[in-house]
């Protein structure tokens, strides 16, 4: 049994110049301890999935069709309080540029332990900071660091402080959106590790959001690549990056800059953002699309299975 | 700039506050203009010297005189249309002038730093404490019945220290601002940097303060005329005030009591309310629309 | 093209404290040491690559350069000449012949002017051309960062336009004037890695065209291969190393510059 199965969610946003449809049509599933990438550029949908798992749509958000079924239970049907429930303690979330979430007049240390008391009301003061020093160990900042005042620490070490503040409850899903933006590389690498380990020691599921799929190719075992709201090629990292099919997905591996490989004059097409709001009903990455063809913008691309592990939108890659 | 002000305009539109507050200005601005027209159709409407040569006492409202005449016979409709538009002038006018004086005091202040900023800002310290109203009635006291402009002036000589403290707060938070280190890069001038940067970034803001300084405009000015220390030749809502109570009919008539008072409190509260509004127009965290990703 | 042998150029013994101001909390006032004893010399026509992490000093340089800020200690030579010692009219000059492209594309342009008033600035400030040919100049820029057609982003605002569209015309910006040497800092670490590719293309090809210098700061060692001729490693406020891009890469030689290169994600596959 999958611990998350998500099956045709479609959220959209009423804006002032109309009703903006910013995921459309998303399904796939995440197995207990696995993790999953979600790779697009701004705009694409990604963050929006990861708030409507945990319940944190704007007013302005609509979820126009689809479930979300976590540990069997549709968290689309539940009602707030039982979101309340589920969020931070099963399901909890690392948001973009995560340290200023960190309260300035707080010691760090005190921070983490009273988001476990407040979610465990069992656990007793001194039981919650062994707990804290744990975390700390499992995410690699050293013990004495614990009394310290958050603008004491250094930009990696706050989002390594948040990372154990999204533990603390013991989640069974972990939604890293962007944690490594605004991080230097080494600091990016430690951040990879420190998540690694965790997922590893504490079996917890992972969905990484990104915009670079150097940094989801590190860490997840499957990866889902997202364009426009839409979900255009899914399935386990090696058989995406071995074989990629979709033209988004060629295009993405091929912009993307390593030190191992040859230098190579890449090309990069730059196409504008998509009009979400009226959208057309063909394949919406036609127009920076190499291989498309007369019948793309027209008609829906369909899924094609190249694997039982492999699959991509679009009526040109059979 | 016009998508922009459109793009204002509808986010305006749905506030129920700035709505209230346009409707009456509107009314008010009506007012103002109407008030030529009176004295055109027959002298005796004229406000400050037209008297109908059948009445020469206070009387109540009546098809001939719609709000009724005051002690010498001047018809009062007519003296609050034209106080309608002393007040838009004087508001405005003062208002306009303190905004120009504290915006480019506090782009200054803001922007130079160090000596130039604690002395502009000491000084608007000292402007802001002395009591505006009391100054200028012994200013009045000393030199006799002040002008109307002057009236104007020594308003906005008073008043500009409040929106100099919000700009150069505004300043100091764009200075730092890559597109100001950008056009320093370029090679701009101070000066230039100053109005042709920094300017359009806190006018929204100085608009937004004029409308509260005119409010307090017109208040001083109603408050000068009643306490007679007005311009005597200007027929202004305070002036009609003044009249009333100087002349004995406070509570004999409630006619031309009621109308200068009421007028002064919802002009005021009209451009209060625009205020309000444009607040919300200017700042996006407070809009109702929340952002999407 | 690039002249090895022309320095256009050269920091010598660049030094730069920051002091924080001692208030009743923070106790008393503190140094930061941005940069220590900083040289190196950057060859005309060349995109020369500095890397290092936030804190290392890298950005202080490039504010130095610009003379944003002064150094504390040592001297920045444009050409042979002393540019602390520059006062009004060489200033002015000085701010001619060298730029900067800004990294944060939401924040380096003026939201009151539009695509037009903002990239012919440099020319007004500078007196330079009239009303028509400011707008061929203005054009001319706008089609080299591949804003085509120009004039339909003429009367554009900021607002109306994506990271990626406000960064080229900041470059569009910076390169009206066809100054000699830029700096671009960090010019796409706020903006998605496809577009930040298109970016460095738009920088090579400037570079081809206009014989301009660039300094390139960022704190991706991976682009700085990608885009730069030469780089140099810094860490702490100190360089650590300098060379040739590829050297650098496949043969680092200090400590710091191995760690860089282990922490970078690699494709297994």
């Amino acid at each position: 049994m999958a611990l998350l199965t998500v099956s045709n969610l479609s959220v959209g946003y009423h804006t002032r110049k109309g009703f903006l449809k910013s995921v459309q049509g998303i399904s796939f599933t995440l197995d207990h301890g696995k993790s999953l990438g979600l790779v697009g550029e701004s705009g694409c949908g990604k963050t929006t999935i990861g708030m409507a798992l945990m319940g944190l749509l704007p007013d302005n958000a609509a979820v126009t069709g689809g479930e979300i079924l976590f540990e069997d239970q549709d968290l689309l049907r539940m009602s707030k309080k039982e979101i309340r429930q589920v969020r931070w303690k099963k399901i909890a979330m690392i948001f973009q540029a995560a340290m200023n979430a960190l309260n300035p007049v707080h010691r760090v240390g005190a921070q983490i332990a009273e988001a476990i008391l407040a979610h465990d009301t069992d656990i007793s003061e001194e039981a919650a900071m062994k707990q804290v020093k744990s975390l700390f160990d499992l995410v690699g900042i050293p013990l004495d660091r614990m009394r310290d005042y958050p603008h004491h620490y250094s930009g990696g070490m706050k989002q390594r402080a948040i990372i154990a503040m999204a533990l603390a409850c013991h989640p069974s899903l972990i939604i890293a959106d962007e944690p490594t933006t605004a991080l230097d590389v080494i600091v990016q690498d430690q951040i990879l590790s420190a998540i690694k380990n965790f997922q590893n020691k504490l079996n917890i599921s992972v969905i990484f959001i990104s915009h670079d799929i150097a940094v989801v190719a590190d860490v997840c075992d499957n990866i889902g690549i997202m364009f426009a709201g839409q979900l255009v090629e899914y399935g386990r990292i090696e058989d995406v990056f071995d074989t990629p099919m979709h033209p988004y997905t060629k295009s993405l591996l091929a912009s993307y800059l390593t030190l191992d490989k040859d230098v190579v004059q890449l090309n990069a097409y730059l196409g504008e953002t998509l009009d979400l709001i009226n959208s057309t009903p063909g394949c919406h990455f036609c127009e920076r699309c190499t291989v498309a063809e007369a019948a793309c913008s027209l008609v829906p691309p369909e899924w094609v299975e190249i694997s039982p592990t492999h699959k991509a939108l679009c009526t040109q890659c059979k | 700039m016009v998508e922009r002000f459109l793009e204002g305009w509808s986010v305006y539109k749905e506030n129920l506050i700035g709505k209230i507050g346009l409707i009456l200005l509107v009314i008010f601005a009506l007012m103002a203009l109407c008030s030529f027209f009176p004295p055109m159709i027959d002298p005796m409407y004229h406000p400050m010297t037209g008297v109908d040569p059948l009445i020469s006492h206070s009387t109540s409202p009546s098809w001939r005189h719609w709000l009724g005449t005051d002690f010498i016979g001047r018809d009062i409709f007519c003296q609050l249309l034209a106080g309608a538009r002393i007040a838009f002038m004087v508001g405005i006018s003062a208002a306009f002038m303190s905004i120009l004086l504290g915006t480019a005091i506090g782009m200054i202040a803001g922007y130079s730093g160090k000596i130039v900023d604690t002395l502009l800002m000491r000084l608007a310290d000292m402007i802001m404490v002395m009591p505006t109203l009391l100054v200028v009635l012994i200013l009045s006291s000393l030199f006799g019945q002040l002008n109307i402009w002057t009236i104007v002036l020594l308003i906005a000589l008073f008043r500009w220290p409040g929106v100099s403290r919000v700009i150069r707060a505004q300043t100091l938070s764009l200075k730092e601002r890559p597109f100001i280190e950008a056009a320093k890069v370029a090679g701009a001038s101070h000066f230039r940097i100053i109005f042709r940067h920094i300017m359009p970034n806190v006018l929204p803001l100085s608009l937004l303060y004029m409308t509260f300084r005119v409010t307090s405009a017109i208040i001083i000015e109603a408050a000068l005329a009643f306490l007679g220390f007005g311009d005597p030749s200007t027929v202004s809502w305070g002036m009609m005030l003044q009249w009333v109570w100087k002349t004995g009919h406070m509570f004999q008539a409630p006619y031309w009591l009621l109308p200068p008072g009421i007028c002064i409190s919802l002009l005021t509260l009209s451009f209060y309310m625009l205020g309000r509004a444009m607040e919300e127009v200017l700042d996006p965290r407070l809009r109702k629309e929340v952002a999407q990703e | 093209m690039k002249e090895p042998n022309k320095v256009i150029l050269k920091l010598e013994h660049i030094s730069k404290v920051f002091r924080t101001r001692a208030s009743l909390f923070k106790g008393d006032q503190k140094e930061v040491v941005a940069l220590n004893d900083v040289s190196f010399n950057i060859f005309k026509g060349e995109i020369f690559g500095l890397v290092g992490e936030s804190g290392s000093g890298k950005t202080t340089i490039g504010r130095l350069i610009v003379k944003l800020e002064e150094p504390d200690d040592g001297k920045l030579l444009l050409d042979g000449n002393d540019i602390t010692k520059f006062k009004k009219k060489a200033l002015k000059n000085f701010r001619r012949k060298v730029q900067m492209i800004f990294q944060d594309p939401y924040q380096s342009l003026n939201p009151y002017l539009s695509v037009y008033d903002s990239v012919s600035e440099p020319l007004v400030v500078h007196n330079v051309g009239n009303s028509e040919t400011r707008k061929d100049m203005v054009r001319e820029s706008l089609n080299s960062v591949g804003l085509t057609p120009p004039d339909d982003f003429f009367y554009r605002y900021p607002h109306q336009m994506s990271g990626g569209q406000r960064q080229r015309i900041a470059i569009a910006r910076a390169m009206v004037l066809k100054p000699q040497f830029v700096v671009a800092d960090e010019p796409t670490s706020m903006l998605d890695a496809s577009i930040a590719i298109h970016i460095f293309n738009i920088l090579a090809d400037l570079q081809k065209k206009l014989n301009v210098t660039f300094l390139f700061i960022t704190h991706s060692l991976a682009a700085a291969r990608y885009l730069c001729d030469r780089i140099a490693v810094i860490y702490k406020g100190e360089l650590v190393e300098i060379g040739p891009a590829e050297n650098i890469i496949q043969n680092p030689s200090h400590p710091y510059t191995r760690a860089l290169i282990d922490a970078h994600p690699r494709f297994r596959y």
